[in-house]
């Protein structure tokens, strides 16, 4: 489009039926200060050009240390828990352990994009688990399909399910969304996971292992494919349009509609980016138990990942995911038990928690917890991803500085429009 | 044909009625200023022309086109870009990763494939940055490219807002108060500022502000609200000496404050 030519319009003065003439006793008395002063040049407006600090670079010392503990954590991530190039001797158990925590860290960056990337609370993720566990195990049981096209369909229902109850969202908002999660959870439960046919009823669904994943280092392996997925997905979630769009709309939805985005359709995006999720953890639970009963779906599981995904750290990937796996360990009882295993070393009763306070170990998670969340609230926002984020700077190159990672929250301004 | 065109604009907010038939005309390429005391009902009119508000009667008229029941992200998506009041900016990212989501419309991926991460997303997202880049260079606002948004000047802002607004790709501004907290040299230099997009940008502006000589500096044509009518419009020397104007800014009776003595004020 080009301006050449154009003349603005200088309509007539006045309007009929108005005092036309203008007077000159009545004039509004504007002392036309853009003129007096003479523009400021740009030059002078910006700022002194800071010189630029040499960027910092890790010595040969430097490097090489950075570069073992790389080594030690992709060994203890990928060869100790199967026991490869390791001292220790774990056990299945210990391995199903394992797995089960990188199930969880998958969960827990479902909620993790509800929460976190949108700030919508979901009470009923267990319901969101649940169906692509009993979905996975029925198709392939019942139906003799094959686990990769089961967690396929389970991970497509599990987003239908979720854009469901986003539609719903839509209606409510905050304290009333969460109350419906909350219901939908419950509903889940009691209604949907109680068709025996689907589900077994109480004696549960058996899920066998895919060919080839059957032993439990093969499973885990698997289930580590699948969360470097989950996170190949989360990461390009947030470093395109759709992750944008769902971080303007969390924070201000105004803004985001005047932006051009769908505040309604990328409110469902995340939903069912989540349901997606969802649905993979829920099958690899399924197939990671190998019968699944509907008790393991109730709503401490739901309270759990949100306490998980908070403590882990809100808008912090990997934050997420060590929050999650930790509390996976504090659900199944290891972390208690080396606790436990500790102090019974120094001469104190091995089962102080089981005998002392009468709590089951499984319980110890929803002690512990909420006194983690406590924490998490008051001291540090941004929770394990801001605790572990000086070393995590340092480890990638840069300085130790303790305060790297720092969460400031915005103050809550609304925008007038 | 006129880019903007409200038709008998009323909207009444209970027992309020906060617009009660305004009519405003903006032609291309036009400076439009809207003026008129706290209240009169001018951010009200934005929000009804954007499709923040549903009007209890008349009509808002784009380019021929009756947009009066569209969503705001569709009327934004035909060209008609607004800023905020208070600054309407997502405050807890940087200024750069605020003009890549206001170029959330001129993304050329699929979300699908964006959350796939396809090839191509990669590249469009190269070239999304890269135009993000040119619109701050062209407001001067490179050094600011990295920063947080919360931790910047109001002032800076205001101009951060204009560059997002410009990166929707807008054909109609809508600028609502674009030099508040602005001192009179920064206001002059908007008024440049804006004097320039029109001519590179081809745009049709409206603007809102209590900044009078800023308006009538560079608007073509200028209303005046005042409790939710049209007090008077013309040409900005017009409105300015309109009586009905001084009344409404200064009082019942300007004869007993001299005028050069609330001018000093």
């Amino acid at each position: 489009m080009s301006t050449t030519g154009h003349v603005p319009r200088h309509a007539a003065p006045g309007q009929p039926g108005q005092p036309q003439q203008p007077s000159d006793t009545q004039v509004l008395p504007v002392v036309d200060d853009t003129t007096t002063l003479p523009p400021v040049s740009p030059a002078t407006d910006a700022p002194p050009p800071v010189t630029e600090e040499p960027a910092f670079r890790p010595g040969h010392v430097g490097r090489a240390v950075r570069a073992a503990i790389w080594l030690v954590l992709a060994w203890a991530v990928l060869a100790m828990p199967t026991n490869l190039l390791s001292p220790f001797e774990i056990g299945v158990a210990d391995i199903d352990i394992a797995s089960r925590a990188v199930i969880f860290a998958i969960g827990g960056l479902s909620l993790h994009v509800l929460l976190g990337y949108c700030g919508q609370i979901s009470l009923g993720h267990q319901a969101f688990v649940g169906i692509g566990a009993f979905t996975s195990a029925y198709l392939v049981t019942d139906l003799g399909l094959s686990f990769w096209v089961a967690i396929g369909v389970a991970s497509l229902l599990g987003a239908v399910q979720a854009v469901l109850l986003g539609m719903v969202s839509l209606r409510v908002t905050g304290l009333y969304f969460a109350l419906v999660t909350l219901a939908y959870g419950a509903f889940a439960e009691s209604t949907l996971f109680g068709i025996t046919p689907l589900t077994g009823g109480e004696g549960g669904k058996p899920a066998p292992r895919p060919v080839g994943f059957e032993s439990a280092e093969h499973y885990y392996y698997l289930c580590l494919g699948f969360l470097v997925l989950v996170l190949w997905l989360d990461w390009r979630l947030t470093r395109s349009k759709a992750g944008r769009a769902m971080a303007a709309l969390r924070e201000n939805p105004r803004v985001a509609s005047a932006y051009g985005i769908d505040v309604r359709a990328f409110t469902l995006v995340a939903f069912a980016v989540s349901g997606v999720f969802a649905g993979i953890a829920g099958a690899l639970t399924a197939h990671h138990d190998e019968i699944i009963v509907k008790s393991s779906f109730d709503f401490r599981l739901a309270l759990t990942f949100v306490l998980m995904t908070v403590v882990g750290g809100l808008r912090n990937r990997v934050g997420v995911v060590i929050g999650s796996a930790f509390f996976a360990i504090l659900e199944e009882g290891a972390f208690v038990a080396l606790v436990e295993g500790a102090i019974g070393g120094l001469g104190f009763t091995p089962t102080f928690f089981d005998s002392a306070l009468g709590l089951p170990a499984e319980f110890v998670g929803l002690v512990v917890g909420p006194l983690l969340l406590l924490l998490t609230l008051t001291l540090y926002p941004g929770g394990i991803g801001q605790q572990i984020a000086p070393v995590r700077q340092w480890l990638t190159g840069g300085r130790f500085d303790r305060h790297a990672g720092q969460v400031r929250e915005v103050e809550v301004t609304d925008v007038r429009a | 044909m006129s880019v903007l065109e409200v038709r008998d604009l009323s909207i009444h907010f209970g027992g309020i009625k906060a617009l009660q038939g305004v009519d405003v005309r903006a032609g291309e390429w036009e400076i439009v200023g809207i003026i008129g005391p706290n209240g009169a009902g001018k951010t009200t009119l934005f929000n009804c022309i954007t499709g923040f508000y549903t009007p209890t009667k008349g009509q808002v008229v784009y380019r021929g086109r009756d947009v009066s029941t569209l969503p705001v992200h569709k009327r934004t998506a035909l060209g008609m870009g607004r800023t905020f009041q208070n600054v309407g900016l997502v405050k807890n990212t940087t200024v750069a990763e605020n003009l890549a989501t206001a170029q959330h419309l001129q993304v050329q991926y699929a979300t699908a494939s964006g959350i796939l991460g396809s090839a191509g997303s990669f590249a469009e997202e190269r070239r999304v940055a890269e135009r993000g880049e040119l619109i701050l260079h062209l407001l001067e606002l490179t050094d600011v490219a990295r920063e947080r948004v919360a931790d910047l000047p109001y002032g800076v802002l205001k101009r951060v807002e204009i560059a997002a607004v410009l990166a929707t790709d807008p054909e109609l501004l809508l600028l609502d108060e674009p030099g508040s907290g602005m001192g009179p040299e920064e206001a002059h230099a908007l008024g440049d500022t804006l004097l320039r997009l029109r001519k590179e940008f081809g745009l049709t502006i409206v603007m809102i502000d209590h900044h009078v000589p800023l308006v009538t500096r560079v608007s073509d044509y200028v209303y005046c609200l005042n409790f939710g009518e049209v007090l008077a419009q013309g040409s900005p020397d017009v409105v300015r000496r309109h009586p009905e104007v001084v009344r409404a800014y200064l009082g019942e009776d300007p004869t007993d404050a001299p005028v050069e003595e609330v001018a000093a004020r």
